[in-house]
């Protein structure tokens, strides 16, 4: 009894010390990507640096207190919080609802669920090219479509003038990520059990009164981690935006991200673009305290 | 009054026949169990009850109103599904509520209706858990109470205690019963457990691959099988089936004699082949014509199941009381009781020959007690 318990043991740690070896090679990388840059980050916004160089000296904390002082942080904050409640909620609610008609039982269904697809996998430049050719004020299809309709009279400059540039960005983000939420919609309406849709029946409930008491509350775990995700996702959104407006018309669409490219690389600012970096990542922080605390609670 | 009637039912799925034929005519207040094995088409009728999938063709109706076109909601039925189907968001509370609440039944009316039903079904302690914290029996309760709270005039039950572990299961069979003398509903039964049917049910249906083989009460079913397949799915050990030929007015098996009743041949006849069926309780290990060894003796406690053999290899169960122990490999003369014989036509399937005023009837309390050993 005594040896087999003992041999148990001499096992366990046995497997422990296979369990470190096993995932030391993903601590190394995690450490080099993420760990040393943020560490870097951070260093380097106590610092002004220019770019090129990379050279400057130590300013203490005049980055933070630029950054609280100065309106374009703030500014960038408030048009990055617009677009992203404004695509995520576009992002949802199409999602949503095209995953529920692909999920009835439609002729076309398999290639449709393929289709859907399109969007998320096109590679960002490709879509943002056709995107803004189909906004351009001249020649572009929409403008063209619109005006054939006799919906409008004039030619729209859809990305040059507010608030259409930031309506336009939303638009599109919508469309190159909702087939994200379609998916993983899709795969959780596929386990919803048949038996509670048809208790329902049973019940009196007709399909309105079905989808809000059986499908959406089946549906809430995997909505909060696909807004979530989607948030955070959406939050640092960079090459969408920048290849649609660069940030423009002025600064109208400049989220942070854009905000933190341009000080780096426009003004060769690193150490303010640094500082401007740690400050999106608390706030990103503070989704995610608001996150784990939510689901914490769940359980 | 018949309060659901089936008529001349078929559903078919694609080119499959599920069932054929179907006519059942259920009395108001009534315990109806469809009894019958793994896809013989219970499932799919009680669906067809619901509303839940529709005849191919045939005629449903329920308290004299066809209903083949009327939304399952809108039927006056109410289901317990084999799987409970709570929802699981909900408190038991609110489950036992939704199918009041849909139906615009004010607030302070619902809350009666689910404290009565709680009672009922002891619930109240558990009316603020949520289903995933109920044990299996609770959940169970719970799917009853959902069916319970609105009185409908039907009551369709799948297999709801299948999920259960034996001694909750026999505890939920009592409580049905008592459930269903309380309130008097017609219940619709599904179950592949005979002895379930067999202690609950006013009468039973059996079905066997798509097509009712017989619907009567317990001990019509348990002692004039009408066939081959009611024979020998009701009753654990099921009934021994000798297929041989009547010959002046003896059974004939392998040019043994078995003596059989004046009546029964009679109804038999003509000379030719036959199929002799007797419950193993019928069967005598001594002081009967037909030579067997014994093969297997399986001692149960109270009782043994005694293999025979007889010549041409056919073998037979017989129950005896424990006492003596017949060993392996002895020969005997077994008897059967002639009052206990039954005659099928020979195939598959066949029939029983039906004898008038054959004295079958068994106590209903030896016959229960007999089927409660499986
Ligand atoms: N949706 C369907 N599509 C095709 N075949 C079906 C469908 N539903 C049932 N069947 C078939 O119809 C037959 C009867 O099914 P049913 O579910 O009524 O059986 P059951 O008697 O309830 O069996 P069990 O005791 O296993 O529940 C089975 O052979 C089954 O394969
Ligand atoms: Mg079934």
């Amino acid at each position: 009894m005594a040896t087999a318990a003992h041999a148990g043991h001499r096992l366990e740690r046995r497997y422990a010390r296979l369990g470190v070896f096993l995932i030391a090679p993903t601590i190394v990388v995690f450490s080099l990507v993420i760990v040393y840059p943020l560490l870097a980050a951070i260093y380097l916004s106590f610092f002004s640096v220019y770019t090129p160089t990379l050279e400057g000296e130590f300013t203490g904390a005049d980055n933070y207190i630029r950054l609280l002082t100065n309106a374009a942080f703030w500014n960038s904050l408030i048009t990055t919080l617009i677009w992203t409640v404004g695509t995520l909620s576009l992002q949802i609610v199409f999602g949503v609802g095209m995953a529920l008609l692909l999920h009835q039982n439609l002729w076309f269904r398999s290639l449709a669920r393929s289709l859907v697809l399109f969007p998320y996998f096109v590679s960002t430049v490709v879509a943002v090219l056709v995107w803004r050719w189909l906004f351009n004020d001249l020649y572009g299809a929409i403008n063209h479509g619109l005006m054939q309709l006799g919906i409008m009279d004039m030619p729209l400059d859809w990305l040059g003038t507010m608030p259409n540039a930031m309506i336009g960005v939303i638009l599109v983000g919508a469309w190159k990520y909702f087939p994200f939420v379609v998916i993983a919609v899709l795969a959780r309406l596929q386990t919803i059990p048949e038996h509670l849709y048809e208790a329902a029946k049973i019940d009196g409930a007709g399909p309105i009164a079905r989808f809000f008491d059986v499908t959406l509350p089946q549906l809430r775990s995997v909505l909060v981690v696909i807004i979530l995700l989607r948030a955070i996702w959406d939050f640092k959104e960079f090459d969408l935006i920048y290849l649609l407006t660069g940030g423009g018309p002025v600064t109208s669409t400049q989220t942070l991200s854009l905000l933190v490219y341009q000080e780096a690389f426009a003004l060769n600012e690193m150490g303010q673009a640094a500082a401007y970096s740690i400050g999106m990542m608390l706030v990103m922080l503070v989704f995610m305290l608001v996150y784990i605390r939510r689901t914490a609670r769940e359980a | 009054m018949a309060e659901v009637v089936l008529k001349d039912i078929r559903k078919e799925f694609g080119t499959f026949v599920a069932l054929e034929r179907l006519n059942v005519a259920i009395n108001a207040g009534e315990f109806v169990a469809l009894l019958g094995p793994s896809g013989c088409g219970k499932s799919t009728t009680l669906r067809m009850l619901a509303g839940l999938d529709f005849p191919t063709a045939g005629e449903i109706s329920i308290d004299g109103r066809v209903v083949n076109d009327v939304a399952p909601g809108k039927r006056d039925i109410a289901m317990v599904f084999q799987s409970y189907a709570l929802y699981p968001h909900m408190t038991v509370a609110q489950n036992i509520a939704y199918p009041l609440k849909k139906r615009g039944v004010a607030r302070p009316e619902r809350d009666a209706a689910v404290a009565k039903t709680a009672t009922l079904l002891q619930l109240e302690p558990l009316l603020n858990r949520k289903p995933r914290q109920l044990s299996g029996g609770q959940q169970q309760r719970v799917a009853l109470g959902r069916a319970l709270v609105r009185e409908p005039k039907v009551f369709l039950l799948d297999e709801p205690l299948s999920n259960l572990d034996a001694k909750l299961r026999s505890y939920m069979r009592a409580e049905l019963i008592e459930l269903h003398r309380r309130i008097g509903k017609t219940m619709v039964y599904v179950t592949h457990d005979q002895l379930e049917a067999m202690t609950m049910a006013d009468r039973i249906a059996v079905m066997h691959d798509g097509r009712l083989q017989q619907f009567d009460e317990p001990e019509i079913i348990y002692n004039q099988p009408a066939n081959r397949f009611v024979a020998g799915f009701i009753g654990t050990p099921s009934m021994n089936q000798l297929e041989g030929a009547i010959a002046g007015s003896s059974f004939v098996i392998n040019g043994e004699q078995v003596p059989i009743n004046r009546a029964l041949y009679e109804q038999a006849l003509k000379d030719g082949p036959v199929v002799l069926g007797i419950r193993p309780e019928n069967v005598s290990l001594s002081g009967g014509s037909l030579p067997a060894t014994v093969r297997l003796v399986e001692n149960a406690g109270h009782e043994q199941i005694v293999t025979v053999e007889i010549p041409g290899g056919h073998r037979l169960l017989a129950r005896e009381a424990s006492g003596q122990r017949p060993s392996v490999g002895q020969t005997c003369q077994i008897g059967f009781d002639a009052d206990f014989i039954h005659l099928f036509q020979p195939g598959e399937n066949g029939s029983r020959f039906e004898t008038t005023g054959q004295a079958h009837v068994i106590p209903m309390q030896a016959q229960r007690s007999a089927s409660d050993e499986s």
